[in-house]
């Protein structure tokens, strides 16, 4: 049943190596990623002036950090090189959520993933609390970047 | 026949009427308090440039004028404090006549920027090379300018170049001058990481001000061509509380947005400007401003908390009609206070770039090149 394009699973040990990747600033567009003051960030706003009186020609970026919903801005001229973060999605079945706060995942693999929180959103907070009590089928899409996870989205699989 | 010979009466009686309000008999002029006006006579070989400087005085309009500032920066010059005659409350030290005969006029020079992009910049930097000015105000483009100048030249252009193409040429116009895109590149390259070292150097204690930064710029530039050079070197300060009005500022923006945290403070320097005219006393103080705004007024203002500066030379081409500052004539600054109502200050109603070298050549030049030659 699951669509998900992204079936990779990195243990804590595997996020470290390669976070980010250099990528020209000129070509990073409006819903790309970023990396900003070492923070994952979507870019939502990009504009650009011209070489001149403030020298080299610059891009001018407004990104929100993926985890935190942050708003962060950086000017970078538009030649160099920024860090561009790794943005992994996957999806795991919800099996238990412990009483402080913590979820019990289902892998790919059969074994289960006990170190992710539930997530600070009110709104995906209170969809997955009540969709558990109610005993529904769960998938919750994990987001990772930079050696950070966080869910991100939930799905009713619901029965067949 | 008798009618026409009236006519003939009549007219010759209001013809006469015409010519005593037309040409109505003067009074004899002294040549004792009246100059009689004459201009350079090239027909004199020997005339040189110190002929033609002298001539200016005689010549008449803002000739006359510029031959009045040169005497008036001569006096700035000239003036010791050995030739006024001591203050009822000056202390025992002050009575001494070889201090007295070493102290001199503080003179404060205000400069805009375009005079920097010009050549200009090079008779502030011979100035401030052999100290000999107290104080200097300028924009931001008056430090910047001076200082990209010193990484890439600026060029001779035309006013009537088009700005769309050279716009589509990378280059920007000062009126016939030519900045490429690539100098303020060069500029940021080497501005950027002294930033990030004013950052880093910066706490409670520690506070930039614009002068601050300028002489830091002005030690970092480290070139003899550098008028902020020479103003380091010489501990001449150099204000500029408009340090935002310019490259400088867009430079600092960009900074600000990737590395926040620097404070420039400007009020530590208007503590500083403003003492430099409280406390020049027992010295008369002299104001030389090239062009209006920020440069002219900021000056002005300074000596207002001395009741004034004792000497004015202004020169710029600004008009009072608009009631404009820089347009302002010297008796408007009288009125605030700024100048001295003793004072006899100058106008010259000319460019800058053509005044002032004729001004410098006959005043601070010549003084300068006259005692090495007595050497």
């Amino acid at each position: 049943m699951s669509d998900s394009e992204e079936h990779h699973f990195e243990s804590k040990a595997d996020a470290g190596a390669s976070k980010t990747y250099p990528q020209q600033a000129g070509t990073i567009r409006k819903n790309g990623y970023i990396v900003i003051k070492n923070r994952p960030c979507k870019v939502v706003e990009v504009s650009t002036s011209k070489t001149g009186k403030h020298g080299h020609a610059k891009c001018h970026f407004v990104a929100i950090d993926i985890f935190t919903a942050k708003k962060l801005e950086d000017i970078v001229p538009s030649s160099h090189n920024c860090d561009v973060p790794h943005v992994n999605r996957t999806e795991y079945q919800l099996i238990d959520i412990s009483e402080d706060g913590f979820v019990s995942l289902l892998t790919e693999n059969g074994n289960t993933k006990d170190d992710l929180r539930l997530p600070t959103d009110d709104n995906l907070l209170s969809q997955i609390k009540d969709g558990f009590g109610e005993g529904k089928d769960l998938v919750v899409t994990v987001m990772s970047a930079m050696g950070e996870e966080q869910i991100c989205a939930l799905k009713d699989i619901g029965p067949k | 026949m008798a009618g026409a010979g009236g006519g003939g009466v009549r007219d010759m009686d209001a013809l006469e009427g015409v010519r005593s309000i037309v040409l109505k008999p003067s009074e004899s002029l002294d040549e004792g308090r009246f100059t009689r006006i004459a201009g350079a006579d090239f027909n004199d070989a020997g005339l040189g440039l110190p002929g033609l400087l002298a001539s200016l005085a005689t010549t008449g309009f803002q000739a006359s004028n510029l031959g009045d500032a040169v005497d008036v920066v001569n006096q700035m010059l000239d003036w010791r404090l050995s030739h006024e005659k001591p203050r009822e409350d000056c202390d025992e030290a002050e009575l001494d006549p070889t201090y007295r005969e070493s102290v001199k006029c503080k003179i404060f020079l205000g400069f805009t920027s375009n005079l920097v992009s010009s050549g200009i910049r090079d008779v502030v930097r011979f100035l401030v090379q052999h100290h000999m000015v107290d104080v200097i105000v300028t924009t931001a483009g008056g430090i910047e300018e001076d200082l990209i100048k010193c990484l890439a030249p600026t060029y001779r252009g035309e006013f009537s170049l088009p700005g769309t193409l050279l716009r589509s040429k990378g280059l920007n116009r000062i009126g016939n001058l030519l900045v490429p895109n690539d100098n303020y590149c060069k500029f940021e390259n080497w501005i950027m990481p002294l930033f990030d070292q004013m950052l880093q150097e910066q706490s409670t204690e520690n506070v930039w001000t614009p002068s601050k930064v300028i002489a830091c710029l002005g030690k970092e530039i480290n070139d003899e061509s550098s008028y902020l050079y020479w103003a380091y070197k010489n501990n001449i300060p150099v204000y500029c509380p408009a340090l935002t009005d310019g490259s400088l500022g867009d430079m600092l923006f960009c900074h600000a947005v990737r590395n926040p945290g620097l404070i420039i403070d400007i009020v530590q320097d208007i503590r500083l400007m403003n003492g430099e005219a409280i406390h020049a006393t027992p010295r008369k103080t002299g104001i030389i401003v090239l062009g209006g705004g920020l440069p002219k007024h900021h000056i002005c203002n300074a000596n207002m908390f001395r009741n004034g500066a004792d000497y004015a030379v202004y020169i710029n081409t600004a008009q009072e009609f608009d009631g404009s500052d820089s347009g302002a004539q010297p008796d408007e600054a009288v009125s605030w206070g700024k100048i001295k109502g003793s004072a006899k200050p100058v106008k010259v109603h000319c460019d800058a770039t053509i005044a002032f070298p004729l001004i410098v050549a006959a005043t601070f030049a010549r003084k300068f090149h006259g005692a090495k030659q007595a050497n």
